[in-house]
């Protein structure tokens, strides 16, 4: 059974799968990145590698308020990248039943693949591959 | 030589014969005819008679007629004269009536002139007497006068006294009421000072009380700053606490993840980080609850400290009125004694005066008698002055008919004329 880890942006609830998370870690020290665009925050050392961070939030349009002290740092294989959230929350199990599908033509600038309905919270499943794309192209 | 008038009557006669005879022997000598010589000697002898009557009847009647005189002169009550008969050789009993009569003037001189002056001072002193006696009568009037004021005024005065008197009972009953009320004031001074004394001992005890009070309270106060530190150490663990919490849930979290990772064999690894989370999250929310309660007892310490530090505030002020009531206590002991004693002395002094003015009715009293009696005393008085007014009244009548007589008496003398020289 998969499973999701949960975290807040701005107002919104997130989630991620777990399959795609390397870790969860302190946010140490964060290295600035000279002429990085303004969703970068900067950089940070995990395990000797260096990665950037993204502000999620900040990517999608939301208002960047307060920011975890710790960010998720995506599998390598994936992409070198860490994600900054306003608030990491839990992990809970993915109900594939519970999946409602989510309109993408409605929000051309949410990374959004499908919608999780727990106990009446409105989780929005983040499309990393599309996430992906976007940066790639950036 | 002095003759008695018979004697010259006798001598006259005797010359008469005696010149018969020498006629007769003298005429045959003178050669006078026989028959004309009786007759010349008749006729001489009657010429002798003649002449010697003549002289002798002249000088007698000269005389009779100047006693005469005299005695009209007298009996008119002329008696400046002096019966003065012509002096001759030989006086006689005219003479002897003359000077009696001369005697007789001169004593109507004497008793006149004496009851002149008499009477005329009878009348001068019977005068002054009326006069005086007037004098008397106004004197006794306004003896009179000033004896009815007097009774008068002895009756008022009867009327005062008795107010007096009155006003005296009433005096004494008042200053009864004094006696009884400084013995209340004795009697509630007495309780004030004890009040005030179990006042000023409770004072102390109260004092005593509260400086055992405020040395607990301060103890309190630093206790209450030593479990403050306490607390703030409890704090820094419970942060500790918080820090491993939230590492362990990071660690739960990874765990997940590897588990995850690992697939099936990871499940009962899943379980086990789950509950490791579970662990973690309530752990965190204890610690945020005792970091809560510890932020809560802060602020009670704090608000403890700062009522504390006011109630010591409080307390000093409370030890300074403590002292001042203690001061005023004694104060008040003072001055309830004093009250006290001076209540005493009140008491005592109306105490002589409630004896004094039971001795001043008494006096009163007799001062009211004496006056009762001097009232009578004075219509006695006033009864007397107006008899000797009377009696002075008729005094001077009679002083009046006195000098009516004695001016009477005058009257009666002035017909004698008493001549200049004697006034």
């Amino acid at each position: 059974m998969e499973q999701v880890l949960v975290f807040q942006l701005g107002e919104e609830t997130f989630g991620l799968e777990v399959a795609l998370i390397q870790e969860v870690v302190e946010s140490p020290h964060l290295h600035y990145i000279p002429r990085a665009p303004n969703h970068v925050l900067g950089a940070i050392n995990f395990h000797g590698n260096i990665l950037p961070v993204l502000d999620l939030a900040s990517y999608q349009g939301f208002l960047s308020g307060t920011r975890d002290h710790r960010v998720i740092v995506l599998p390598p294989e994936v992409c070198s990248l860490a994600l900054a959230v306003a608030s990491i929350r839990r992990i809970i199990p993915l109900d594939a039943e519970a999946l409602l599908p989510f309109p993408r033509e409605q929000q051309e600038q949410l990374y959004i693949r499908a919608v999780l309905n727990c106990q009446g919270t409105m989780i929005n499943l983040l499309d990393t591959t599309r996430l992906l794309a976007s940066l790639e192209t950036v | 030589m002095r003759i008695d008038i018979s004697y010259k009557f006798i001598m006259g006669f005797i010359i008469v014969v005696a010149s018969i005879v020498l006629l007769n022997v003298v005429a045959p000598h003178l050669g006078i005819p026989e028959e004309w010589q009786q007759l010349v000697t008749v006729s001489v002898a009657i010429l002798v008679g003649l002449i010697l009557g003549s002289i002798f009847s002249k000088a007698f009647t000269a005389n009779i007629r100047h006693l005469t005189e005299a005695a009209e002169n007298l009996s008119n009550g002329n008696l400046s004269r002096v019966v003065r008969l012509r002096s001759t050789l030989f006086p006689d009993e005219t003479h002897d009536l003359a000077l009696s009569l001369n005697r007789v003037v001169e004593s109507l001189r004497e008793l006149v002139g004496y009851i002149r002056t008499s009477s005329t001072k009878v009348a001068e002193s019977s005068q002054n007497l009326s006069a005086t006696s007037q004098q008397i009568t106004a004197s006794a009037h306004e003896v009179t006068n000033t004896i009815e004021q007097v009774s008068r005024g002895a009756e008022t005065q009867a009327e005062m006294i008795e107010r007096c008197s009155h006003l005296i009972k009433e005096m004494a009953i008042s200053i009864d009421m004094v006696a009884s009320s400084a013995d209340r004031v004795e009697d509630s001074a007495r309780d004030t000072a004890d009040n005030a004394q179990r006042g000023g001992d409770l004072a102390r005890a109260t004092m005593k009380k509260m400086k055992q009070v405020l040395g607990e309270v301060e103890q309190n106060g630093a206790q209450i700053v030593s479990f403050g530190t306490q607390v703030q150490k409890i704090g820094k663990i419970v942060e500790v606490i918080t820090g491993i919490a939230q590492k362990t849930n990071l660690l739960a979290l990874n765990a997940t993840i590897e588990a995850a990772r690992a697939g099936e064999y990871g499940r009962g690894f899943a379980v086990v980080a789950e509950e490791i989370s579970k662990l973690a999250d309530s752990t965190g929310r204890s610690a945020g609850e005792i970091t809560d309660l510890i932020g809560a007892i802060r602020e009670e310490n704090q608000k403890v400290q700062a009522s504390m530090k006011e109630s010591i505030g409080e307390m000093d002020a409370g030890r300074e009125a403590l002292d001042s009531t203690g001061q005023a206590f004694e104060a008040i002991i003072q001055t309830a004694l004093g009250t006290q004693v001076k209540a005493t002395g009140i008491a005592e002094l109306s105490q002589k005066q409630t004896d004094g003015a039971r001795e001043l009715v008494v006096a009163i009293d007799e001062i009211s008698k004496v006056v009762t009696d001097n009232a009578a005393a004075t219509e006695e008085v006033s009864a007397a002055s107006e008899q000797q007014a009377a009696s002075m009244e008729d005094m001077a009548h009679s002083a009046q008919a006195l000098s009516a007589l004695a001016e009477n008496l005058l009257d009666v003398v002035k017909r004698f004329q008493v001549g200049t020289e004697r006034g």
